[in-house]
């Protein structure tokens, strides 16, 4: 055998070519009772199905958390959950905290150092001491 | 490599165009006395579900229904219409796919057209392992989807790099829309698998039997083929599938009822969505699907190369092309007398530098040179390529430009 192969999988590149909205599910859970479910149940009435026609690609679920306080719960592809509490929030607050779990990509948080993160090798190449024209000291 | 013919294919899928379509609902009582498993579900006629011509509840539906206009004309539309308990349907109802929210985010979410109906997502993801109907499962989409796969991966690497080895392309294949890419690709797509199917179950999940932890593969996915030292290239692309596998896959027959793994639900799945997409939306947008979801994925063809005796190699191509020998000379060195010397070694062919690379020892570098020079060779583009499938339907044959067949690889 001149030459075999190596088996491996392509990677997946969100974004080149098609790209998938990573938040697949939104949970709002509400309260009638309590004070601090107030703005929740505004931006469930007013803004939510604005919210939903515009985002057809996450499923969306209502349901009721009685004697708590309301909180939006995200599921994303990678398996991962993200809660944020959203008591005493005003109407356009929790709409933001909604559209924060919408973009999130489900990953930990993680400081980003790097301007560019990519999987193609560099344009220029890695520098070499042996090629190039000489340094005569 | 293997070819169908698609539209004899897909006219088994597609329904006919009958004018005959109930628009009222059946009685039970209609249907009581015909045997059939699943005729409860038929009179919700979708494109895909539909039962050709020639298959006996056409007739059974046409009498049925005439018999309902005279004798129940106040039946109401009802969600299900035929009142059977959901547990007992082996898989989701079609008429419940319109109402899960699962469904209708997945095709948001693989931007797909409004006009490709919920019902046949919902049969997509029905495994054969869930329903043995092949009017419910996705058997049938599956083996269509998987040849379509298969040829336009397979016609986009022979025309983009008509000089690869045969273990490359097949390498190249399974990375692209082998079995493990395609479940990798479903569970990027955020496909949920049901615990266990039934008719209950939202159609938005996957639906297949689970392979219980600790149980044996059913014996149609383990490996049939016994070792033999002696298959060959040749004996695989004759033989074997477009990955050049040693297992058969198997058939929707042999999978049904059968508990099965979830890769393999999986694949399934994405195979049986291109087949469908194929059949509802047409051969453009399922092209577009393709390179949007599959070619888009990195793959580095470059590292796919596994040379045994890269030198060997590099000097019987130069022979068979009438180049000069490969000469290996080197170019620069440093710390040659240390612990970490470095080489830098080109492979000439005359005035001509083949290729070049670095080692810490001459005969390493010499190696590495002599690698990258084949694989200068074996990955040659063509700047202009026109795939087979662009001229499909096409009357103008001006566009299109032969494209470049290579004598193949070494042989040595």
């Amino acid at each position: 055998m001149p030459v075999s192969a190596i088996n491996t999988v392509a990677k997946a590149r969100n974004g080149v070519g098609a790209f998938i909205l990573q938040c697949k599910k939104l949970d709002f859970h509400y309260c009638d009772w309590a004070g601090s479910s107030r703005g929740m149940n505004a931006f469930i009435k007013s803004s939510l199905p604005a919210f939903a026609a515009r985002n057809p690609q996450i499923e969306i679920s209502v349901s009721p958390r009685p004697n708590k306080h309301p909180v939006i719960v995200g599921h994303y592809i990678n398996g991962r959950q993200k809660a944020i509490c959203v008591r005493n929030m005003t109407n356009h607050e929790v709409k933001e905290k909604a559209l924060l779990l919408r973009d999130a990509s489900g990953d930990k948080l993680k400081k980003v150092t790097k301007p560019v993160t990519s999987l193609n090798e560099s344009v220029r190449g890695i520098w070499s001491p042996f090629h190039g024209s000489k340094i005569n000291i | 490599m293997k070819r169908i013919r698609i539209t004899s294919c897909g006219n088994q899928l597609l329904a006919q165009p009958t004018s005959r379509r109930p628009s009222c609902l059946r009685s039970p009582a209609a249907l009581q006395n015909s045997c059939t498993p699943h005729n409860h579900r038929i009179q919700s006629r979708l494109q895909t579900t539909a039962a050709t011509s020639d298959n006996p509840f056409d007739s059974l539906e046409a009498s049925a229904t005439q018999r309902s206009q005279s004798s129940n004309t106040s039946s109401k539309p009802a969600r299900y219409p035929n009142k059977q308990p959901l547990v007992t349907l082996p898989s989701p109802h079609p008429s419940a796919a319109q109402h899960s929210a699962k469904l209708a985010a997945l095709r948001s979410r693989l931007s797909l057209p409004q006009r490709f109906p919920l019902q046949t997502l919902a049969r997509t993801l029905i495994h054969p392992s869930a329903d043995p109907n092949p009017a419910f499962n996705n058997g049938s989409l599956s083996i269509l989807g998987g040849n379509l796969l298969g040829y336009y991966t397979t016609e986009y690497l022979l025309a983009n790099y008509p000089r690869l080895p045969m273990a490359v392309v097949f390498a190249a294949q399974s990375a692209y829309t082998g079995p493990k890419a395609l479940a990798t690709i479903a569970s990027e797509w955020g496909i949920e698998a049901a615990a266990e199917p039934g008719g209950e179950v939202d159609p938005g999940l996957l639906q297949f039997k689970r392979l219980r932890s600790g149980d044996d593969l059913p014996a149609s996915l383990r490996n049939q083929r016994r070792y033999k030292w002696n298959v060959t290239t040749t004996n695989k692309v004759l033989e074997s599938d477009e990955f050049g596998s040693a297992t058969q896959s198997p058939s929707s027959q042999q999978l049904s009822t059968q508990q099965v793994p979830l890769e393999e639900a999986a694949q399934s799945f994405v195979r049986a969505l291109i087949g469908s997409l194929h059949l509802h939306l047409g051969r453009p947008l399922v092209k577009r699907f393709f390179r949007d979801h599959f070619l888009s994925r990195h793959l580095d063809l470059s590292t796919l190369f596994d040379f045994r005796t890269p030198t060997r190699d590099l000097s019987r191509l130069c022979a068979r092309e009438g180049f000069e020998a490969p000469v290996a000379r080197l170019i620069s060195e440093t710390g040659r007398l240390s612990r970490h010397p470095v080489f830098v070694v080109g492979v000439y062919s005359g005035k001509d530098k083949l290729g070049e690379g670095a080692g810490s020892s001459l005969d390493e570098a010499r190696v590495r040179a002599a690698a990258a020079a084949l694989k200068g060779w074996y990955l040659y583009r063509p700047t202009e390529v026109t795939v087979p499938s662009s001229m499909e339907g096409e009357t103008d044959q001006s566009k299109w430009k032969p494209n470049m067949v290579d004598c193949g690889e070494v042989i040595v």
